[in-house]
C-alpha cells in the first residue's frame, strides 16, 4: 500500500498545485492586460502629442498662406499707415478677409481669423466677434511674435471655449505690416479625429474645472487628474507622457472605473491649467470563475487545446493509480483470501505470513495467532479432559477414548470390525451440512435420573466437535490412536475387559437392573471384541456398566457436560471405547 | 516732426506758470537686447518667416523719464489715466507721482479683472467692464506696481511711482518732453522693470526750452539694485 498512498498524495499535489494555478493564473493576465492597458495609454498618449504637432505645423503653414495673400498684404499695409481704425475700414478688411478664408480647401479649415495691423490692433475680425475691431491684440505672444517675425502657435481661450491657434506675420514688400491669427476650435469632433479609430482610447481635453472636448460623455472626476498635471513640472511637455511620475491613474466616472494618462497642453491654455487626457475604461477583475466562464467552444476545440496530451495523462495517472491498487491492495487480498479459504478447507494449518506483504502479513500474522491461541486452549481442554478422561484421539478434542490404549496391545481374534472413527478429511469448519446431517440432540434427560444413558443413537455432536465435524460417521480414514502419545485413558481395566490370558467368557448377566443404553453399549463391545478375535473372558455387564456409569459422572462433574456418550469402535484391530461429553447447546 | 510720447500726468497743482518745457532725448545703447524667448510656446517651436529678417525688439515702449529734486514733491498728486486696448495697456509702463490716482479705463471688448502682484488690495475687486469700464486706484508709496489679471497672465502693466511730478514716456525715437520749474534736477531713467544706472542731472532754464540728451550706457539692471 505504500505507494499506493504516495501515489495519491502525488495526486493530491497535483490537484491542488492545479488548482492554486487555476486561481493564481488569471493575475497574471490581470497584471499582463493591465501592463497591456498602461503601455496602449502610453503610446497613445504619445500619439495624440504628435498628432497635435503635426496638426501645429499644418495651422502654421496655413497661417502663412493666409498671410501670403495680396489683398491681405495691401489692406494690413494700410491699416497700419492709418493713425485710427475705423469701421469702413474694418469691413473693407474683413471682405477681403472672409474671401481669403473661403478660398482655404483643407480637410479642417479655420474656424476664424483676425487680422492685425502691425502696432499690433485688430482690424477686423472674420467668422468671430466680427463687429470689433481696434482693440490692441499686441502683448499676446503670439501676437508680439508674429508682428516681429515668426510663424508660431498657441491655444488660446475664448470664454470657455478653446482653440488652437496659428499666427503668421504679413510682409508687404520690405517691410512688416502686420499678422494674421487663424483659430481652430477644439471640441468633440477635433478629439475624435485626433484619436481616430486606431488608438482606443477615449481623449478629453480639459481646464482645471471644466471639460473642453471629450471623444467620450464619461464625466471623468477632474480634481485627481488636475493634482497630477500640477506635478508635473519641466518644460518639455512632450515627455509627460512617459513621465517616470506620470503613470496612468484610476478614476471614476459615474458607476464606471477608468484609466486616465495626462499630459500638459501648452500656450496660454497650458499656462492656465489645460491638459488633455487619454482614459479607457479599466480592465475589470477576472476571477476564477470569470476566467472559466469565458470559455468558448473554439477554446475547447481540438485545435486549441490539447486533448490527446490531457487523456493520455488521465490514462496514464488512472493505469499507474489501478496498476499501484492491483499491486499492492487487490492481489494482495486475493491471495489472503485464497490462503484463508485454503485454511478454511483445511487445506492448510496456518496461513503463510510471509507470502503477504504490509497489512495482509499483519491479517495472516493474527489469524495465525488466534489460530495457534485456538489450539493451545485446545490442547489445554484436552490435557484437562486427558487428566479427567484420559488422552483422546488427535483431533478429537472433545472425544475420550476410553478403551483404545487400555486395551491390550494384543489381542486375540484379530482385528476389530469395520467400526472405524472418522477421517480427519471430513471435518470442516462451520460445516453446517455436516450440522444438519447429524440427528437432532435428544432431550434432555432429568436431572434425577443421572444414569439413565441417553439413546444408544449417537447423540448431536457437542460444541466442541463442531470443530471437528462429524467424522464418526465417516470410516475413510482410521484417526491416530492415541495410545502412547498421552496419559493413559480412563481404563477399563482388565476386570471389564478381561485379562490378557485370560479366557474370553462373558459373564453372567447382572442380577440388578440393566441400563438399556449401558448394555447395548456392553453388547457392542462384546461383539466387536468378538469380532476381533479378543478374549471377552471375564467382561460381565455388572463391571462394564460400573466403569461406565463412574466414568460418565466424573465427566459430567468435570466438564459439566449434560451428557456422556460412549461410542464402540476398532482401533489398531482391537475394540474400544470413547466417551464423549454432550453439552447443551 | 515726430510727435512725442508725453506723460500723461494730470499735474494740477504742478502746472503752474513757472513750469519750463523739457524736450529732452534718450540716446539708447546700439547693442538693444535680444528679443527674449517667447514666455509660452505652441506645440511647435516659433520659426522665423522665409522673407524677412525677424524685427528687434523695440525698448521705448517700456523707459520712463523722471526728473528728480528735493522740491518736486507733487503737493496735489491728481489722476493719471491708463488705457487698457485690449490684451495689452497702450503704455507697458506708467509713471505716477506719489498720491496720484491711476484710472484705468477698459477701451477693449473685454472685461477684466485687474490686481497688482506686490499689493493685492491696491486695486478694488470687481470686473472692469469693456468699452466704458474703468476702475482707480491711488498709489501712495515710491514704488513700482505690476498690474496684471489673472485671467491674462500675458496682459501686463508697470506703474512706477516716483516722488515726482515730472515724469515723461519716451517716444519710439527716444525722445520726451515733460514741463518743469526751472532748476537743477537729477535724471532717472526706468526700464521694464528696473531704474537704470544713470548720474546724469539736468539744468531747467527759466526761459526757452531745455533740451537734455541722455546717453543711456546700459539697459540692464545694476548689478547693485537688482529689479525694484
Amino acid at each position: 500500500m505504500f505507494w499506493s498512498k504516495i501515489w495519491f498524495f502525488l495526486i493530491a499535489v497535483a490537484a491542488v498545485v492545479a488548482l492554486s494555478f487555476a486561481l493564481v493564473m488569471p493575475r497574471p493576465a490581470q497584471t499582463a492586460s493591465r501592463n497591456e492597458e498602461t503601455r496602449r495609454l502610453t503610446v497613445a498618449c504619445g500619439v495624440v502629442n504628435i498628432v497635435l504637432e503635426a496638426d501645429a505645423r499644418n495651422r502654421v503653414e496655413l497661417a502663412g498662406k493666409f498671410a501670403r495673400n495680396e489683398d491681405v498684404e495691401r489692406e494690413l499695409a494700410d491699416a497700419s499707415a492709418a493713425a485710427t481704425l475705423d469701421e469702413k475700414r474694418m469691413k473693407q478688411v474683413r471682405t477681403v478677409g472672409e474671401k481669403v478664408m473661403e478660398g482655404i480647401k483643407g480637410k479642417r479649415n479655420p474656424e476664424w481669423a483676425i487680422m492685425v495691423d502691425k502696432k499690433g490692433r485688430a482690424v477686423a475680425r472674420i467668422r468671430v466677434e466680427d463687429t470689433e475691431f481696434g482693440d490692441t491684440l499686441a502683448g499676446r505672444p503670439l501676437v508680439d511674435d508674429a508682428l516681429a517675425g515668426y510663424l508660431r502657435d498657441d491655444i488660446w481661450m475664448f470664454g470657455r471655449t478653446t482653440f488652437l491657434v496659428a499666427a503668421s506675420p504679413v510682409v508687404k514688400g520690405t517691410e512688416y505690416v502686420g499678422a494674421v491669427v487663424l483659430g481652430h476650435k477644439i471640441d468633440t469632433e477635433f478629439a475624435k479625429k485626433i484619436v481616430g479609430k486606431s488608438l482606443l482610447v477615449e481623449l478629453g481635453f480639459y481646464l482645471p474645472k471644466d471639460t473642453i472636448a471629450a471623444t467620450s460623455p464619461a464625466a471623468l472626476e477632474q480634481a485627481p487628474m488636475t493634482s497630477r498635471i500640477g506635478t508635473l513640472l519641466g518644460p518639455d511637455l512632450s515627455s509627460d507622457c512617459s513621465n517616470d511620475n506620470n503613470k496612468p491613474m484610476p478614476l471614476t466616472a459615474g458607476s464606471d472605473s477608468y484609466t486616465a494618462l495626462v499630459s500638459r497642453l501648452p500656450g496660454e491654455a497650458g499656462a492656465r491649467g489645460a491638459y488633455f487626457s487619454v482614459f479607457s475604461k479599466q480592465t475589470a477583475e477576472v476571477g476564477f470563475w470569470d476566467t472559466v466562464s469565458g470559455v468558448t467552444k473554439d477554446d475547447l476545440g481540438f485545435g486549441s487545446f490539447p486533448w490527446i496530451l490531457v487523456g493520455g495523462l488521465f490514462v496514464v495517472v488512472l493505469g499507474v493509480g489501478i496498476f499501484l491498487m492491483l499491486f499492492e491492495s487487490d492481489r494482495p487480498l486475493k491471495r489472503l483470501t485464497a490462503e484463508a479459504v485454503r485454511l478454511a478447507k483445511g487445506e492448510v494449518e496456518r496461513l503463510a505470513e510471509d507470502a503477504h506483504p504490509g497489512k495482509f502479513g499483519s491479517i495472516a500474522r493474527s489469524v495465525n495467532i488466534h489460530i495457534d491461541k485456538l489450539g493451545r486452549e485446545a490442547k489445554s481442554a484436552k490435557k484437562d479432559l486427558d487428566q479427567l478422561l484420559g488422552p483422546a484421539p488427535e483431533g478429537s478434542l472433545g472425544t475420550i477414548d476410553l478403551l483404545a490404549t487400555a486395551l491390550p496391545s494384543v489381542r486375540p481374534g484379530g482385528p476389530a470390525p469395520a467400526i472405524t472413527p472418522p477421517p480427519i478429511s471430513e471435518f470442516k469448519f462451520g460445516d453446517s451440512g455436516a450440522m444438519a446431517a447429524r440427528p437432532p440432540l435428544p432431550p434432555a434427560r432429568p436431572a434425577a435420573r443421572p444414569g439413565t444413558p441417553p439413546p444408544v443413537a449417537p447423540p448431536p455432536a457437542p460444541k466442541t466437535t463442531d470443530l471437528l465435524g462429524g467424522g464418526f460417521e465417516s470410516a475413510a480414514a482410521p484417526r491416530p490412536s492415541i495410545g502412547t502419545a498421552s496419559t493413559p485413558p480412563l481404563t477399563l481395566d482388565d476386570d471389564i475387559l478381561g485379562g490378557v490370558g485370560a479366557t474370553p467368557t462373558p459373564g453372567p448377566l447382572p442380577s440388578g437392573p440393566v441400563d438399556p443404553y449401558f448394555k447395548s453399549v456392553f453388547d457392542q463391545f462384546l461383539a466387536v471384541k468378538k469380532s476381533c478375535n479378543e478374549p471377552t473372558a471375564g467382561l460381565t455387564y455388572e463391571k462394564f456398566s460400573e466403569k461406565l456409569v463412574k466414568n460418565r459422572d466424573d465427566l459430567i462433574a468435570k466438564t459439566g457436560c449434560r451428557e456422556v456418550k460412549f461410542t464402540v469402535y476398532i482401533k489398531e484391530g482391537k475394540a474400544a471405547l470413547k466417551a464423549t461429553p454432550v453439552k447443551d447447546e | 516732426m515726430h510727435r512725442l510720447a508725453i506723460t500723461t500726468v494730470f499735474l494740477a497743482s504742478t502746472a503752474s506758470a513757472h513750469a519750463n518745457p523739457v524736450h529732452g532725448k534718450l540716446e539708447l545703447p546700439t547693442t538693444l537686447p535680444e528679443r527674449p524667448p517667447p514666455s509660452v510656446r505652441g506645440f511647435v517651436e516659433r520659426v522665423e518667416n522665409p522673407k524677412k529678417p525677424i524685427q528687434g525688439i523695440s525698448v521705448t515702449p517700456y523707459l520712463l523719464v523722471v526728473l528728480e529734486n528735493d522740491t518736486s514733491k507733487a503737493d496735489s498728486p491728481g489722476q493719471v489715466k491708463w488705457e487698457l486696448a485690449g490684451d495689452s495697456f497702450t503704455k507697458p509702463v506708467l509713471g505716477a507721482p506719489v498720491g496720484a490716482q491711476v484710472v484705468v479705463k477698459n477701451t477693449s471688448h473685454v472685461a477684466r479683472t485687474l490686481v497688482a502682484v506686490e499689493d493685492a488690495k491696491l486695486i478694488g475687486n470687481g470686473l472692469i467692464n469693456p468699452k466704458v469700464g474703468e476702475k482707480s486706484f491711488t498709489v501712495s508709496d515710491a514704488k513700482v506696481y505690476t498690474i496684471t489679471d489673472k485671467d491674462a497672465p500675458h496682459l501686463v502693466g508697470k506703474v512706477v511711482v516716483v516722488a515726482s511730478p515730472y515724469i515723461a514716456n519716451v517716444s519710439p525715437e527716444g525722445k520726451f518732453e515733460l514741463d518743469a520749474p526751472e532748476g537743477s534736477y537729477k535724471v532717472r531713467v526706468f526700464y521694464k522693470d528696473h531704474w537704470l544706472d544713470q548720474a546724469e542731472s539736468v539744468t531747467v532754464v527759466a526761459k526757452g526750452k531745455t533740451e537734455p540728451t541722455i546717453k543711456i550706457t546700459s539697459l540692464a539692471a545694476p548689478a547693485a539694485e537688482k529689479k525694484p
